[in-house]
């Protein structure tokens, strides 16, 4: 399903929308990009670079109650369920890239065993996303990884901005629902229109990207390299934060813990949250054994998780080039750079 | 205006030479705009050395990762690093001397003097080019930047565009170098101390509370603030989910024992105590690299926590952070005519 | 009229938890003569013996308040008097620090207070808790830094 809207009564879509859902787009906070919650009659501007945090935490939020506990005279504990009961949710201006992570995501989160936390969120949110006709990011490379500027995989409405108009296409039974219910705002596509989209994609391509010339031949590297000390030397700058993998929006690993709140009776939560393979105590064994020590050994996972062993479970990259790791990472460290230097084995 | 090629020349001499067994500088980055610290080991990477307004980090975080890397190390070089240091990089190195962590002849200070310069912010920057991504930043004497973008360039006022901390430093230089690059400049042509932080105490405690609350509301502790700094160097630290002193002989007992004084959640309560723990840790040893804020992704303004207790240490204890190796530390020192009035 | 007879009504409702580091040598003995001479004075505080207020680390102060204390008060000896010849005087400087810490995030001053009581001082321990009290339920809840769970 398409249609054309107006680019002055996108602010009424919304407002139509609000009705029956949080809205959240884009908006400029503490000189930032972050998805923020719309208010009654603020206004829209689709004009974003990318958002420095994802749109992952719609689904996978940093911190999620799994069930709260009470154990009471040595009986055996009481638990009490606390699936989320999620308001339905319209996230606007999701760029291609964070919506190809949603598919790696749905990998993790949904094939085999479905998690009722993460279903329940993703049942309830649509991610109406926004063609980039001009790259967000001075680091972005997602055509190198398989994606493109206007890649529709794992959006419900994927948005073109034309001549003060949008170009907004149904993807889902989820999007095509949002875009009925506002009808009346919208026009029928014309061939001059789907002219207009076609140019306007194939602009957005012509602009350079940071590029990898050759998945295939950095992923067979980083299997013959897996012991080599290049690590070490890519490593060398690392802190070891944690800020590439927290902004990544493909990185899904948590942790568990209980959050006691009181210890007679002993209640409280038990809780899941982000978890970080940059931290030293991501792999720390109980007997005081870390297997992967320093930061070359964890510089090495990130990357090999995103470029090859997820290749070889799912036959995809986890990285959708949204370049947010490169961005902000304090040292400079680049997953672009790795990569080609990995590909052209210039260190041996 | 240092020319780059003196130290690349000392760099070279020292690598050359064998009196250290690594120098650390900046060099170009990849990544964007700001420099990256370099580990030259031979000779020929001191070419790639760059020294200009793009090279903001603060490379004595290295000495104390080295430090560490070193323990796990086969065989140690015990040769001394050589390390780009700016004024305020010098007053860390002073610090962690001050503090036993590292000894004076482990580390061979290539002091550079900020002069009238300083380093650029980059979110200042982007203001000022109004999104236009900068490629490259010189001095342009009297304190101005030269910025260069695709399709253009320009001359910025540094007042502008330098970070907050370079226009309240009070020492544009190093004060313990080996080599000294540029001149000693103590006039500059910026705004007073503390003005960021003053700024803020002004303010009612409501609106100074919901300031906060909101800042500490969007932390995704990631501890980059921690990372990147060259005092936090505890082997554990409190907010840490495992324990690192924890070895084969701990028992279980003592594993489930371990008071867990902030959980892992990034809730705003736990985010404030982080951050709080941090300043406190940083009391009197904070030396304003203001690297902290840098490199924090959600930009919290974590310098103001730090230069806060700065400025209480010295109007109160007349104490200056990194000036001196030998002073004994504020936590750890105390004067009759401290402050006594706020006890009942 | 009736606003504020409610409002005083609520204040009445309000009571303050307070965590109360207490030195073992000196303000700890204090409230013990405080209990023996049967002085009066509010039940709120949770004493918690620490062997010098200089034991006092500011991650208790603030983990105290993450736990649900409205207020917290570090009491030590006399400047001069410490078991232990100055670890009072490095509290009173941390303290001091941790206080305009607490401040600049926005907690109210009222809620953080040092003191200094004697063991001899039973008298001042009744007043100063008294005071904190007094003061805390004006203010009422602690929810800045109070762990929502």
């Amino acid at each position: 399903m398409e249609a054309i809207l107006k680019r002055n009564r996108l602010g009424q879509w919304i407002t139509e929308l609000q009705e029956r859902a949080e809205i959240y787009a884009p908006d400029f906070v503490e000189d930032t990009w972050e998805f923020a919650k719309v208010g009654r009659g603020a206004t829209v501007e689709l004009n974003h670079s990318n958002t420095v945090r994802p749109a992952k935490r719609f689904v996978f939020p940093q911190r999620e109650v799994l069930y709260r506990f009470r154990i009471e005279n040595s009986q055996s504990p009481k638990l009490t369920d606390t699936e989320p009961k999620v308001e339905s949710t319209v996230v606007f201006g999701v760029r291609p890239c964070d919506g190809r992570a949603m598919v790696r995501n749905d990998r993790v989160f949904t094939c085999g065993f479905s998690d009722p936390y993460y279903q329940a969120r993703h049942d309830n949110v649509v991610f109406v996303g926004l063609a980039c006709n001009a790259p967000p990011s001075q680091n972005c490379f997602c055509v190198s990884v398989g994606g493109s500027p206007h890649s529709e995989d794992g959006l419900d409405v994927l948005m073109t901005e034309l001549d003060g108009r949008y170009h907004v296409k149904a993807l889902t039974d989820k999007g095509s629902d949002i875009v009925r219910s506002a009808g009346d705002l919208f026009q029928d596509v014309k061939a001059a229109d789907m002219d207009d989209v076609g140019n306007a994609h194939a602009i957005a391509l012509e602009y350079s990207q940071r590029s990898i010339s050759s998945m295939e031949a950095v992923a067979a590297a980083l299997r013959r390299n897996f012991d080599s000390p290049i690590w070490d030397k890519l490593a060398r700058a690392c802190i070891g934060c944690g800020a590439c993998t927290y902004l990544c929006p493909s990185c899904h690993c948590f942790d568990i813990n209980d959050e006691v709140t009181n210890k007679s009776p002993l209640t409280g939560a038990r809780v899941r949250t982000w978890d970080n393979c940059q931290f030293p105590d991501f792999t720390m064994h109980s007997s005081g054994h870390n297997p992967r020590e320093d930061t070359g050994a964890r510089l090495r996972q990130r990357i090999c998780h995103k470029l090859l062993y997820f290749v070889e479970t799912h036959n995809m990259q986890q990285c959708t080039g949204c370049g947010r790791c490169i961005t902000h990472c304090p040292v400079g460290i680049d997953i672009v750079k790795i990569a080609n230097v990995m590909e052209e084995g210039v260190w041996q | 205006m240092i020319p780059v090629e003196d130290i690349r020349a000392r760099a070279k001499d020292l690598l050359q030479s064998g009196k250290v067994r690594a120098v650390l500088g900046y060099r170009r980055s990849t990544a964007g705009l700001l420099a990256e610290p370099a580990f030259m080991t031979t000779a020929d990477e001191t070419a790639a050395l760059v020294l200009d307004p793009t090279c903001v980090g603060n490379l004595a975080l290295y000495l104390v990762n080295e430090k560490k890397r070193m323990k796990h190390a086969r065989q140690s070089d015990k040769r001394p690093l050589g390390i780009v240091a700016k004024g305020c990089d010098s007053r860390a190195i002073t610090v962690l001397l001050q503090e036993n962590h590292i000894r004076r002849d482990e580390v061979i200070v290539l002091g550079v003097s900020c002069e009238t310069g300083g380093m650029i912010d980059t979110r200042k920057l982007n203001k000022a080019l109004r999104g236009k991504g900068a490629t490259s930043a010189h001095f342009e004497g009297e304190g101005g930047v030269r910025v260069s973008y695709v399709g253009g360039g320009t001359i910025l006022p540094g007042k502008d565009v330098l970070a907050d901390r370079c226009l309240e430093c009070a020492k544009s230089y190093p004060l313990d170098a080996d080599f000294f690059f540029g001149e000693k400049v103590d006039e500059r042509p910026y705004g007073p101390r503390f003005a960021a932080v003053s700024a803020i105490a002004e303010k009612g405690s409501e609106e100074r509370s919901a300031f906060w609350d909101a800042h500490f509301e969007r932390c995704i502790r990631c501890y980059a603030c921690r990372a990147v700094c060259p005092m936090c160097y505890c082997d554990e630290c409190v907010v840490d989910s495992t324990n690192f002193i924890v070895g084969p002989t701990t028992s279980a007992d003592e594993k489930a024992d371990r008071v867990r004084w902030i959980n892992r959640s990034a809730t705003p309560s736990e985010n404030a105590m982080y951050h709080m723990v941090r300043a406190m840790h940083l009391a009197g040893r904070c030396i304003d690299c203001g690297e902290c804020e840098r490199v924090c992704p959600v930009n919290i303004p974590l310098r103001l926590l730090n230069t806060m207790l700065e400025r209480e240490a010295l109007e109160m204890f007349q104490y200056t952070p990194g000036i001196d190796a030998e002073q004994p530390s504020l936590i750890s020192s105390f004067r009759d005519g401290d402050p006594n009035d706020f006890v009942r | 009229m009736q606003d504020a007879a409610a409002a005083k009504h609520d204040a009445q409702e309000f009571e303050p938890k307070v965590v109360a580091f207490l030195c073992k040598w000196c303000s700890s003995a204090g409230s013990d003569l405080a209990g023996v001479s049967r002085l009066k004075y509010p039940a709120n505080a949770v004493p918690i013996q620490v062997m010098c207020s200089g034991s006092v680390s500011p991650i208790y102060i603030l983990s105290a308040f993450n736990k649900g204390a409205d207020g917290v008060l570090v009491s030590g000896c006399h400047p001069g008097d410490c078991h232990y010849l100055k670890g009072n005087y490095y509290a009173r400087r941390r303290i001091f620090l941790v206080q305009k810490l607490l401040q600049f995030i926005g907690v109210e001053p009222d809620r953080f207070r040092m003191s200094w009581v004697s063991a001899a001082e039973g008298v001042k321990y009744a007043e100063v808790i008294t005071d904190f009290v007094n003061d805390l339920k004006a203010l009422g809840p602690q929810t800045k830094l109070k762990a929502k769970r």
